[in-house]
This record gives structure tokens, sequence and C-alpha cells, in this order.
């Protein structure tokens, strides 16, 4: 009882500081290269606050329900995610037997949720970033799969707690060294982030939430936000080890092995060049998929030998 | 317990999601029509939002329902794998092969193609 009061209360406090940490954190990382002016610590925080007051758009014949339903949907999604984390061996919100699997239907159903973004707006810019998102997430979806797939073999369980024990003697990111670079590619789309920003791209205007402002946008840049922890935090417990680590207790471990993929996503996303849609299938297909074919036959016959 | 936790988080993010958006909201009033034109860059709006957009991945999604197919067998496969051995690495191996022929000759027939 004290351990799911606990667990959900890290849920929550992740829910609300996340957003703020990504934020600062993309500023950070953002500096050196020029790309963001204003204040570190507090720009985030007066952008929440005038995305707050100003004046929500609206365009003519919008799906009203779907509209603010999809923002709503996105965090819930994220929040799922982070609730699969496991944070010590006791202290995790939800530990179910297939929570891998929970994770891999929170990957496939943002899709759906970014569609309905664009869709509901009734305009062409925002429908075309939702088209492009579908064939994005189609394509990243299945490489995800195989890579997850491949970090639940040698722990012979679909539950992320015994993913972590099975990494006692070697973290999973040197034993299938394919693994994380893979799913950091899987981060950025599921995301839209950086170089795989399609959906929200500028040469869409904004695409999926061009039509968006005031606190919609608002709740939309958060549970992105969220996402991207949430994608860290999970990152985390598949390759780094969860909550192994030496002197400091559990939960500090994910926390710090989070905040570090998250900071390696975000330097990934101000450090490399946005990919052509048009490029982007087929790479994922052709390129990445087989990538992640060699991943889980490398990660089979390492369990087996081991 | 563990679903009662989840369902708590699941409604806890909704509800925050829907409150961000109709706290501020409620007491606004929806601008006139003559601002709610779609925003194209300057141009008016002359076509539907639906209008035809060139995206041909139907038979891509075909391709993702094999893998997807694949994957419900795989689920249950990752959890027996190490138990039985080399026999699953083979069986898997194959699978996994039938379905790349399927890959090659979609890319040949240029389903990974936008044009």
């Amino acid at each position: 009882m004290i351990e799911s009061l606990a667990s959900l209360l890290m849920v929550t406090v992740v829910l609300v500081l996340g957003p703020y940490v990504v934020a600062v954190l993309d500023r950070l990382v953002a500096t050196p290269t020029g790309a963001m002016a204003g204040d570190v610590w507090l720009g985030p925080l007066s952008r929440a606050a005038w995305l707050l007051t100003q004046q929500a758009n609206a365009t003519e014949a919008p799906d009203w329900q779907a509209w603010r339903l999809s923002p709503a949907l996105y965090l819930a999604l994220a929040a799922v995610g982070l609730a699969v984390v496991p944070w010590s061996p006791t202290l995790i919100a939800t530990d179910l037997v297939t929570s891998v699997v929970l994770w891999g239907s929170v990957e496939a159903l943002a899709t759906v949720v970014i569609f309905l973004q664009g869709w509901s707006a009734n305009a062409v810019l925002p429908l075309i970033g939702a088209y492009r998102y579908v064939a994005l997430g189609l394509s990243y979806i299945l490489i995800s799969m195989f890579v997850l797939i491949g970090v639940a073999l040698p722990a012979e369980s679909l539950q992320w707690t015994q993913v972590v024990t099975a990494q006692e003697s070697l973290w999973n990111v040197i034993r299938q060294p394919l693994g994380l670079p893979l799913f950091l590619v899987v981060g950025l789309g599921l995301t839209f982030w950086g170089p795989l920003n399609l959906a929200d791209s500028t040469d869409l205007a904004g695409g999926t939430s061009a039509e968006v402002s005031g606190p919609s946008r608002l709740a939309w840049e958060l549970a992105r936000a969220v996402m991207l922890v949430a994608f860290s935090a999970i990152a985390a417990t598949a390759f780094l080890g969860g909550w192994l680590g030496p002197w400091l207790p559990g939960p500090v471990w994910v926390l710090l092995k989070t905040l570090a993929v998250l900071a390696l996503l975000l330097w990934l996303g101000h450090r490399l060049p946005r990919v052509a849609p048009e490029r982007c299938v087929t790479l994922m297909w052709v390129v990445l998929l087989p990538l992640s074919f060699v991943d889980l036959i490398w990660a089979g016959v390492l369990a087996l030998w081991a | 317990m563990e679903l009662l936790t989840l369902v708590i988080i699941l409604s806890l993010a909704l509800g925050a999601g829907l409150l961000i958006q109709w706290l501020p909201q409620r007491h606004q009033p929806i601008p006139p029509y003559s601002q709610r034109a779609p925003f194209l860059g300057g141009g008016t709006p002359d076509t539907h939002a639906w209008n035809r957009y060139h995206i041909r991945y139907y038979p891509m999604t075909l391709l993702l329902i094999a893998f997807e197919m694949e994957m419900m067998f795989m689920y249950p496969w990752a959890v027996v794998f190490v138990e039985k051995g080399m026999m699953a690495v083979m069986e898997m191996g194959m699978f996994l092969a039938i379905l790349s022929v399927g890959i090659v000759y979609a890319w040949r027939e240029g389903v990974f193609r936008w044009q």
C-alpha cells in the first residue's frame, strides 16, 4: 500500500517537473548553437504562462472533441509509459507480467493520437503533418518491437523488473550494442523530435499544431515533453540497467540514467539535420529494420550462449 | 492493485490534460468566422482540407500487418526462448527470412517511395 502510494507520488512528480526539466535541458544544450534566446531557467515558465493566457485559435469546422482530447490522450499515454518504469525492485506503479507489451501499445497508440491532432483542425497543413506522421509511425514501430524483444530474451520475461534483474552481470547497452542506438531513433520518432520532426515541422508552419494556440498548445507541448521523459526512463530501464548501480539508492540511479538519455536525445535533436520525409521511410524499412533483425539474432545467440 | 494504480495515473494525466485547456478557455469567446480561416501561408482556402494528397502507404500498411502478426507469435516466443534453445532461433530465423523477402519485394515495387 505504502509502496503503491510512493510510486504514484513519484509518477506525479515526474509528470509535473518533467516538462520543465526537458525545457531547461533543451535550452542548455542549445545555448552553444545560439538556437534559443531568453533566460534558461525562467524562459520555459514565462512561455508556459504566456500560452495559458493567450487566446485559443479556432478553425471553421474543427472536430472540437477530438481537438481538445488529443493532447490530453498523448499526455495520458506518456503517463502510462511512466507507470511501468521500475524505480527500484519494489517501487513501481504498475508491475505487470506483460509491461513490455504495455509500453509497445503506448508507442502504437501514439500514432493514432498524433494523427487525431492533425486531423481535427480541419486544415491542410496539419493534415499533411498527420499523414507524414502515420508513415513515420508505421516505420519505426517494428524497429522498436524487435529491439524490445531482444531485451526480453535474456530476461526470459516481458516484465520490466525482470529485464533489469537480467542486466546484473552486464548492461544491455554493452551486451546488445545495436539496441540503444536503434531505440534512440524510435524515441526521436515517437516524440517527433529533432531530425524526425516530420509532423510538427517548420516547413508545414507547425504541422499538426499549426492551428493550435493558447492553452491547447501548452497541453500539446507538455505532453510531448512528458513522452520524451517517459521514453528516456524506459530506455534507461531497458539498456542502462535501471536501478542497478553502486553506492546510491535505486531511484536516484534511474533518475540519473534517465537524465543522461534525455540530454543525449536533446543534444541529437539540435545537432542532427532533419531527415527528408520522402527518404525517411526507405531508411527505416531498408536500413534500420534489417539492423534490428541483426540485433535480435545477436541477442538471441548471446542469451543461449551465456 | 497494479491495474488500479494504472487507472489512477491514466485518469490523472487525462484530467490534467483536459483541465489545462478547459480552465483558461472557459470564459474565452470563440473567434468570429472571419478569423477562422485556416492558415495556408497567406493563401486563400480554395480546396477542402481533405484534398487529394498522394501518400501511398497502403501497401506499406499490409507489410506492417504481416510483421504485426509475427509479433503476436514473438511475445510468447521471447519468454520460452532460452528453454527451447537453438530450435527457437532457427524457427524465428526462417520466419524473419520469409518476411524479409517481402520487404525486398516491396522495396523493388517502390512501396517506400513517395513521389
